[in-house]
């Protein structure tokens, strides 16, 4: 299963993500989950990031919280909401919002 | 003849929630309780970002341009103009690998007189302590 997994929050309080194991996996950051892609707690980037998946930002998101598009981590790569659509007719299968 | 002071403590990061955006414009509406207290009587509101609440405080947010929303760094310039304190943990910016660039400090476009002022953890506390009532968001 291709799946696309949307991140909204920060804090995560539950350990789905960690559950999951498709074929495929994309992360896409969005509303306070923007902050993973960007915020480096104590010098060590967000622990999410470790994940076997492809990362995704949605720029309105970080633009929104004041973040720079361009200093993102490096395996997350910064998309319009445009490309989100794209993400999911395309290229994934099913999605989830956590 | 009294003050009441109101200590409104963000720790919560912002537009997820409304939180953020209520203990701003809470504490902003306290310049105009003073209608409803015996004559002499008066409330004061300061506002500390703590924890992820600093991340409120970063500068350039384009909520209107995106989603046409008031933003939160407006909302803080607004409490800087009707003179209320706001103070930021500066350990918590750094933990972020922020600094005070980063931050909403002033308001001069808008003739604020007031500034932000990021300080160590301790100076909040001992603020914290002075207030009668303090209000967490």
């Amino acid at each position: 299963m291709k799946l696309a997994v949307f991140v909204s929050d920060y804090r995560m309080t539950v350990d789905t993500l960690d559950r999951l194991s498709p074929e495929k996996m994309g992360i896409i950051l969005v509303q306070n989950g923007v902050y993973h892609a960007t915020l480096k707690e104590n010098g060590t980037p967000s622990s999410l990031l470790n994940k076997s998946a492809e990362f995704y930002a949605l720029k309105e998101d970080l633009e929104t919280r004041g973040l720079d598009a361009s200093k993102v981590d490096s395996k997350v790569k910064v998309i319009a909401m445009g490309d989100v659509v794209d993400l999911i007719f395309n290229d994934y299968e099913k999605t989830a919002w956590i | 003849m009294a003050t009441t002071k109101l200590g409104f403590i963000v720790q919560r990061p912002p537009y997820k929630s409304e939180n953020p955006k209520l203990a701003l414009t809470h504490a902003i509406a306290t310049q105009s309780v003073e209608v409803y207290l015996n004559e002499g009587d008066t409330v004061t509101a300061d506002i500390a970002f703590i924890g992820d609440g600093v991340l409120n405080c970063k500068k350039d947010q384009k909520a209107m341009d995106y989603y046409g929303l008031t933003s939160t760094e407006q909302h803080i310039k607004m409490a800087l103009l009707v003179d209320i304190n706001i103070w930021v943990c500066k350990e918590d910016v750094e933990k972020f690998g922020l600094s005070e660039d980063d931050l909403v400090l002033d308001a001069e476009e808008f003739g604020a007189d007031m500034t932000v002022n990021v300080v160590p953890y301790g100076e909040i506390s001992k603020k914290m302590e002075e207030m009668n009532h303090l209000l967490f968001f």
